[in-house]
């Protein structure tokens, strides 16, 4: 029977601190390359702390966009640039008009407003090259509209970090309802000020490099990045099959102890899709390296999923990305799905220093050079759960014997 | 066209609350007032003094609108343009100044306050939302809202939209008026209450030196609840149009 809400993740593009595009980005992943987190003494006043932060330039926003030439923004286009072609075929194919943007963000151009104020206490006035646009978070998706002078509708999600995942999730429902015959969907986040104080103010940013699920665990390690996908009414190729989303109603920066929500956001995506838990393949896993966050999925994992099931958190490899993270673990998926050939997937490794917390689940954490077995469909899973309670499952899949490309 | 049940509404302005009260704004509508907050009595004492004004006017509207037995049960939707700006913008400076920051302050300024503080008053554990869309954050969020009923279409959703002024400073850099409003909708796929019509119309604007509207366009839609024209068209980079079923 045709799914009734075919939902394909057409093409990707993603800058991160392991590279420019997919292709650069893929080989690093398994081979879980860490060697691109830098040290810095300046962010947060009195540490010294691991940042998962983009290097080099990245590309310049066009002149006539000047009221969105932030960071923020050029992260998008640095991750939208390598698929620009795929995107503007979509618009010339469908138009303009039925193009929709879904970004997620939780920072918009924080970083921007920062300097714009630093410049303010030194000159009595903002930076003349400050705009409103750049900071409202409603710019992210705005952004992108403009670039490709899309008439479609256009927002921002901001629930933390289940962002980035929300976007897709609102993605599948902006085209089943039929208003948009293609969305741009996912999400950036840059490092600044707010987000680099904010968390370690909260205790929850390690001195150490992220060491996600170890007994070791001190916190996570933040990052920064952007990943954009064509998602297109069509069957074929790589599929968000199932979403699954819950509140928590706990505490607004602390998850449950108990795993309750991320639970449900599982469960729900696997019932969505109508998928058991045996033929899921992998997880990519929230795994922020924070104490709680850690004790509590793997809690819900051995529940939901059992602790065979092969899991990593590739923020030991990028850093978390807060807003951006649902969407470029989304990516990392899809990534493994369009990789995946003779019904094997390769998988990216869980790094860490291995010394397992006794008072975890046994989950099973992918070694490097692993692969996972995946019958005629392979499914894959992931986690998003953000402050205040919000979380965001996806499972992504792809027919292996169907012939042809996946992407 | 996409159809939707209004099943009921609520919405606080400055001097401007309870349903005779809209009624009247709505026969002569004026601009909305920058300063005030709701009493918000509906809201446990605790949690109320933990509430920006925004907080406090989003949830005075989203308690009022979704009836008690329901506010564990319905899917949430919270937009607003600007978010908790004012908030943060002493946190922006105080980063730019290299202090100290305060975790509690931190938490209470991302965008998806209300949400998690709905959550946590209500008891609520179902999807939710928070997002902008620039000036077009009503329409864009009332799109999200229909977006969560194609998801699961026998839940209600809630959707609760508001601003306060931005920060001072930023003020001259949009040409909106400051204004603090909370308008929240109790949707429905189908059922009770007043079938509406709604589409994006695809037509791309530009937004001009002065809004097309003097007051917010969720309000505008609650002053087109009271006329009896068969349609609305909203939108400052869009078009977007409802229409009575």
């Amino acid at each position: 029977m045709p799914d009734p809400r075919p939902c394909r993740l057409a093409a990707l593009g993603m800058r991160n601190a392991l590279g420019r595009d997919r292709h650069e980005i893929w080989p690093r992943l398994l081979a879980g390359d860490q060697s691109r987190f830098t040290l810095d003494r300046e962010r947060v006043p009195g540490r010294a702390l691991w940042f998962g932060a983009v290097q080099g330039p990245l590309p310049a926003v066009p002149r006539s966009l000047v009221a969105y030439d932030c960071r923020n923004n050029a992260m998008t286009l640095a991750a939208l640039e390598p698929i620009e072609d795929a995107l503007r075929d979509a618009v010339r194919a469908v138009g303009a008009a039925r193009v929709g943007v879904v970004m997620g963000t939780s920072t918009s151009g924080v970083a921007d407003a920062e300097e714009a104020l630093a410049h303010e206490r030194l000159h009595g006035r903002l930076d003349p090259r400050f705009a409103y646009t750049q900071l409202e978070f409603g710019g992210v998706a705005g952004f992108v509209a403009e670039l490709l002078q899309l008439g479609g509708p256009a927002y921002t999600l901001s629930t933390a970090c289940s962002s980035g995942a929300r976007a897709l999730a609102s993605a599948r429902s902006l085209l089943a309802l039929g208003v948009c015959d293609a969305v741009i969907a996912g999400a950036t986040d840059t490092l600044c000020g707010l987000t680099t104080n904010g968390f370690s103010s909260l205790q929850a940013v390690s001195e150490e490099l992220v060491n996600p699920m170890s007994v070791n665990r001190k916190g996570l390690t933040l990052g920064e990045g952007s990943a954009v996908f064509l998602v297109l009414r069509e069957p074929g190729g790589i599929q968000l099959l199932g979403v699954g989303e819950s509140s928590e109603a706990h505490h607004m920066s602390a998850p449950d102890p108990e795993g309750l929500g991320a639970e449900t956001a599982m469960r729900e995506a696997l019932a969505d899709a109508g998928v058991t838990p045996e033929e899921v393949a992998y997880l990519n896993l929230h795994g922020t390296g924070t104490p709680l966050n850690d004790s509590m999925e793997s809690a819900a994992v051995a529940r939901v999923l059992g602790t065979a099931l092969p899991c990593s958190s590739t923020k030991s490899l990028v850093g978390h990305t807060l807003g951006a993270a649902g969407a470029i673990e989304a990516g990392f998926c899809w990534m493994m799905l369009a990789e995946a050939e003779a019904g094997e997937i390769a998988l990216p490794p869980h790094v860490w220093d291995g010394q397992r917390d006794p008072a975890l689940p046994p989950i099973r954490l992918a070694e490097k050079g692993e692969r996972a077995r995946a019958g005629r469909r392979a499914l894959l899973l992931t986690n998003s759960f953000g402050f205040g309670g919000n979380n965001c499952t996806l499972l992504l899949g792809r027919e292996l014997d169907s012939g042809g490309g996946a992407c | 066209m996409l159809s939707v049940a209004l099943r009921r509404w609520s919405a606080w302005a400055p001097g401007i609350e309870g349903a005779e009260a809209w009624r009247a704004w709505s026969a002569a509508p004026a601009p909305i007032a920058a300063e005030g907050t709701p009493d918000a009595r509906f809201l446990p004492a605790m949690l109320r003094r933990r509430c920006s004004p925004l907080s406090r006017a989003m949830l005075h509207v989203a308690f009022d609108a979704c009836p008690e037995a329901e506010r564990a049960a319905v899917r949430t939707v919270f937009a607003s343009r600007h978010g908790e700006n004012k908030e943060s913008f002493p946190l922006f400076a105080g980063i730019a100044a290299r202090e100290p920051l305060s975790p509690t302050r931190f938490t209470m300024t991302v965008h998806n306050v209300q949400a998690g503080l709905f959550s946590i008053a209500a008891g609520n554990r179902q999807a939710s939302s928070s997002l902008a869309g620039e000036e077009d954050t009503f329409p864009t969020a009332f799109l999200e809202a229909l977006a969560h009923l194609e998801r699961e279409p026998g839940r209600s959703v809630l959707l609760v939209v508001g601003d306060v002024p931005i920060a001072p400073l930023f003020q001259p850099l949009i040409p909106e008026p400051a204004s603090s409003y909370a308008l929240a909708l109790l949707l429905a796929r189908d059922g009770e209450g007043t079938k509406l019509g709604f589409e994006p119309t695809g037509e791309r604007r530009r937004p001009g030196p002065e809004p097309r509207l003097a007051w917010p366009q969720g309000l505008e839609l609650v002053r087109w609840l009271h006329d009896g024209e068969p349609s609305l068209l909203l939108g400052e980079r869009r078009g977007w149009r409802f229409r009575r079923l």
